[in-house]
């Protein structure tokens, strides 16, 4: 019996569990990378000639339906229809929407078959562990994928690359760092942590280390905007451990230097001052190329029939 | 955004607007453009495998950024900030289907600029049996008037509007004019063709003969693009009014010396052709009592006038030769117990004599030099229309005088059509200020004769090529029975009225910013009027860009050839 799939006519994002990657608490932070902890104060913004390429690398992603699938040989289960996209923009002068790569995936445990409907055809992709949380995960894996691969392709020339939200697996690229907007764990403490609360604008932290079950260097920077509380506009940017502790800094120098300019106003984003312009308008162009999710379902409840 | 387009293509019908058969917008492809009045094509199969070819015009294009959300993301878009792309769109009007199945455009498809045979299709130039060189395009393609519209085979008579100065109205009646005689699209008959040409403003019209010494080569090749040969006018005469006490009645002109004739009317011919309403405004208004006068006094003058050889006339054994003279003796024949009955008609109040005696004495300052029996050999000072172009220069003449001199003049040109019944050859007439002759309000004999010839010219032969500043102040039966119609600049407020309905809402604005030698044609052929420019005129418009004379000046002037 060939593949049947029935629709769930809820709301595809009723229920669905945020799957933000959780970050872990149980770290070992080393404050002593740049600075010995005793001497972390703000750092100002040294004066450093704009990046000739910047790139902003980001993905989306959508549930467009949660289905039941059923093969005759195996109990009914449950999948998840699903599009997402990554893309990035480039900074030469203007900023342009350098590279976008769309995909339709059909989450489900086993081996579900590939699904054609007129809005395209849902590639297949076989979970091990039944249930809702397995199947966001893997959306969630995929898309990272997709944009180390979309990042792979572009940061080639680029003299910085900035990849929305943490390092996560893409810390082999040159001059990549990753940009976290919000703070779910206090890393720092002590004078550290006061440093954070007394950065002004376009000021960072000294780098830091921290370690898991990965190692990273991590810095926080605050963005131009009002300074409602302590942490207002502050980011945490992360770079690969690999790099020597000079190119390190040099990095870090290079975001303060950078990384204001392109913060965004309360007027024109809710997110603000965080969600970078760039960033904010790659989101856009990315939700729109996933299509209307109208259509997409009316599309998927079509070829379910 | 479209990777590439067909070589052809310069875009693709977009689907974020509806697409209508009537209108739609088409997206440019990456390094294409299209600008205004464009003319593009595209071609849609039908589920019964028939192919539409769908023609049009651009009348609008539109740049936007996408991906901008705030008017202000402009400046982080240029600084680098925001990614976003510039789209262009173009509106499209369309002109024809070809065949003619009412269908949209669907979105996606490729559209092509249509050149050649295909521009022709889209403005519909293939079916026209006479094309009239009407005009070029931007980009100097040629764009024609079907003649059957104007020549009274299936429509006539030519109404332009525009504001005085930048409008070039008639300048362009008189490139009109020059078309239909040069460039052959009237047969053999362009010979025999006639025109009258009223001179109302400065000293325009009288170079129409000498050749324009400041048109340059590439004004020449637009010419030669529409078929035409650049030159002044061939045959051409010129009448101006006489000096004001003048007893020899030179012609009252400052800057052409040579080659102008004065006109004035005998009072022979005043009375023995009963001009005397045309000195009247509102002579055909039956609401004024003393109308009942005039026709009275003129059926009076035409029996007891007997005509003397220099033009003046005898009335009772009483010799009178000039205009004055003839209105105080009408005043004194009207209130004189004896001979009022006879004169102003029975039971005529004394308060109506007053109004008509009046108001004849009002004309007389204005019209004393134009009607008169004083000088020799009145014959000369005949308008004649020997000339293929005849211009009467009225520009120095007071209102009143205009009136009197187009009324007559016109009504003897309706006349003669009238008597010798054949509609060829024809004659066009050509008349700027419409609205002074032929107001929507009121009555004259002069509208009268206006409304008639834009009736029954079209049979008759007679074509009516009016202009005027505002349509909306002319008589409204005069502007719709003109087939075409050509707007100048236009100031705001009049491009809003009602009177040009026939241009769409962007051609309406366009009207308000429209250059000098830039006009908007519209026919009964095409749905979209177009916008056209004319080329800069191969006749002297002013002394200073005359051209030595070809010989068409009189040949008594002795320094004929000398600047």
């Amino acid at each position: 019996m060939p593949q049947k799939v029935a629709i769930e006519s809820w709301d595809p994002d009723y229920g669905v569990p945020s799957t933000e990657q959780a970050e872990e608490a149980e770290v070992e932070i080393d404050v002593g990378v740049e600075v010995p902890e005793q001497r972390w104060a703000p750092i100002p913004a040294q004066i450093e000639q704009h990046p000739e390429a910047l790139l902003f690398i980001d993905g989306v992603r959508r549930i467009d339906a949660n289905a039941w699938l059923e093969d005759g040989r195996s109990p009914v289960r449950q999948g998840m229809f699903a599009s997402f996209a990554a893309g990035a923009v480039r900074v030469v002068e203007q900023a342009h929407v350098d590279r976008v790569e769309v995909r339709r995936t059909l989450f489900a445990p086993g081996n579900p078959e590939a699904f054609v409907t007129r809005a395209g055809t849902y590639e297949p992709f076989g979970v091990a562990t039944p249930g809702a949380d397995a199947l966001s995960s893997a959306l969630q894996e995929c898309l990272g994928d997709l944009e180390v691969d979309v990042a792979a392709r572009v940061a080639d020339n680029a003299d910085l690359v900035v990849v929305d939200g943490p390092l996560y697996r893409r810390q082999h690229l040159p001059c990549t760092i990753g940009y976290v907007k919000t703070h779910r764990v206090q890393y720092l403490k002590g004078r550290p942590l006061e440093t954070i609360a007394a950065l002004a604008e376009s000021e960072r932290t000294p780098v830091f280390r921290f370690r898991t079950s990965w190692t990273r260097h991590a810095w926080y920077l605050r963005l131009p905007g009002s300074k409602a509380h302590a942490w207002s506009g502050v980011v945490r940017l992360e770079a690969t451990a690999d790099l020597a502790l000079d190119e390190t800094v040099s990095l870090a120098n290079r975001t303060a230097a950078v990384l204001p300019r392109y913060a965004s106003k309360p007027h024109k984003d809710p997110r603000a001052p965080q969600n970078l312009y760039p960033i904010a308008g790659l989101e856009r162009e990315l939700r729109r190329r996933l299509g209307d999710a109208v259509y997409v379902e009316r599309a998927l409840r079509a070829a379910a029939t | 955004m479209p990777e590439t387009l067909d070589t052809l293509g310069v875009g693709r019908v977009l689907g974020t607007d509806d697409a209508t058969p009537l209108s739609f917008w088409v997206a440019l492809g990456p390094d294409q453009y299209l600008q205004l009045d464009d003319v593009v094509a595209l071609e849609r199969l039908l589920p019964d495998g028939d192919t539409v070819r769908i023609y049009g015009l651009v009348t609008e294009v539109r740049a936007r950024h996408e991906g901008a959300r705030f008017d202000s993301d402009v400046f982080l878009i240029e600084d680098g900030i925001l990614p976003a792309e510039v789209s262009q769109a173009a509106q499209i009007l369309a002109t024809r289907f070809e065949p003619e199945v009412f269908v949209p455009p669907l979105p996606g498809q490729l559209v092509y600029k249509a050149e050649g045979d295909e521009r022709d299709m889209a403005l519909y130039f293939d079916g026209m049996q006479k094309r009239l060189p009407a005009g070029l395009t931007r980009d100097d393609e040629p764009l024609y008037a079907n003649l059957e519209f104007l020549d009274g085979s299936r429509g006539a008579h030519v109404n332009i509007s525009g504001i005085s100065g930048v409008a070039t109205k008639t300048t362009y009646a008189t490139f009109l004019l020059y078309s239909l005689f040069r460039s052959g699209v009237l047969g053999g008959e362009a010979i025999n063709t006639k025109a009258l040409i009223y001179n109302v403003k400065g000293e325009d019209l009288l170079f129409l003969d000498r050749d324009n010494s400041e048109l340059e080569d590439e004004d020449r090749d637009r010419y030669q693009r529409l078929g035409l040969p650049p030159g002044a006018f061939d045959s051409v005469d010129f009448y101006a009014s006489p000096r004001r006490d003048d007893p020899v009645a030179a012609p009252d002109v400052s800057t052409r010396q040579t080659g102008v004739t004065s006109y004035f009317w005998t009072l022979a011919e005043f009375c023995a052709e009963g001009l005397l309403p045309f000195v009247f405004a509102d002579a055909e208004d039956d609401r004024q009592q003393y109308t009942i006068i005039i026709h009275n006094v003129v059926a009076k003058l035409r029996d007891a006038a007997e005509g003397l050889p220099d033009g003046g006339i005898a009335i009772d054994g009483e010799t009178i030769t000039d205009f004055e003279s003839l209105a105080r003796m009408i005043a004194d024949r009207l209130q004189d117990d004896l001979t009022s009955a006879d004169w102003a008609g029975r039971a005529i109040g004394q308060g109506t004599v007053n109004a008509f005696v009046r108001r004849l004495f009002g004309a007389v300052p204005h019209l004393k030099h134009l009607i008169r029996g004083n000088v020799t050999n009145p014959d000369r000072h005949r308008i004649q229309r020997q000339a293929q172009v005849t211009v009467v220069d009225i520009h120095n003449l007071n209102d009143r005088a205009k009136r009197f001199v187009v009324g007559v003049t016109l009504r003897r040109a309706f006349d003669e059509k009238e008597r010798a019944g054949q509609q060829r050859p024809l004659l066009f007439v050509v008349l700027d200020e419409l609205n002074k002759y032929a107001p929507r309000e009121g009555s004259s004999p002069i509208k009268e004769i206006l409304v008639d010839m834009s009736e029954r010219g079209r049979s008759l032969g007679i074509i009516l090529i009016g202009a005027q500043q505002t349509a909306s102040e002319v008589e409204r039966r005069i502007v719709a029975n003109s087939s075409l119609r050509v707007v100048g600049r236009l100031d705001a407020a009049e491009a809003g009225r009602d009177e040009y309905g026939f241009l769409p809402a962007v051609h309406r604005q366009r009207a308000t910013i429209l250059k000098p030698g830039t006009m908007i044609l519209s026919q009964p052929e095409l749905p979209i009027p177009l916008v056209t420019q004319f080329p800069f005129p191969a006749w002297a418009t002013r002394a200073s860009e005359a051209a030595p004379g070809k010989g068409n000046d009189d040949g008594d002037d002795p320094f004929r050839g000398l600047d």
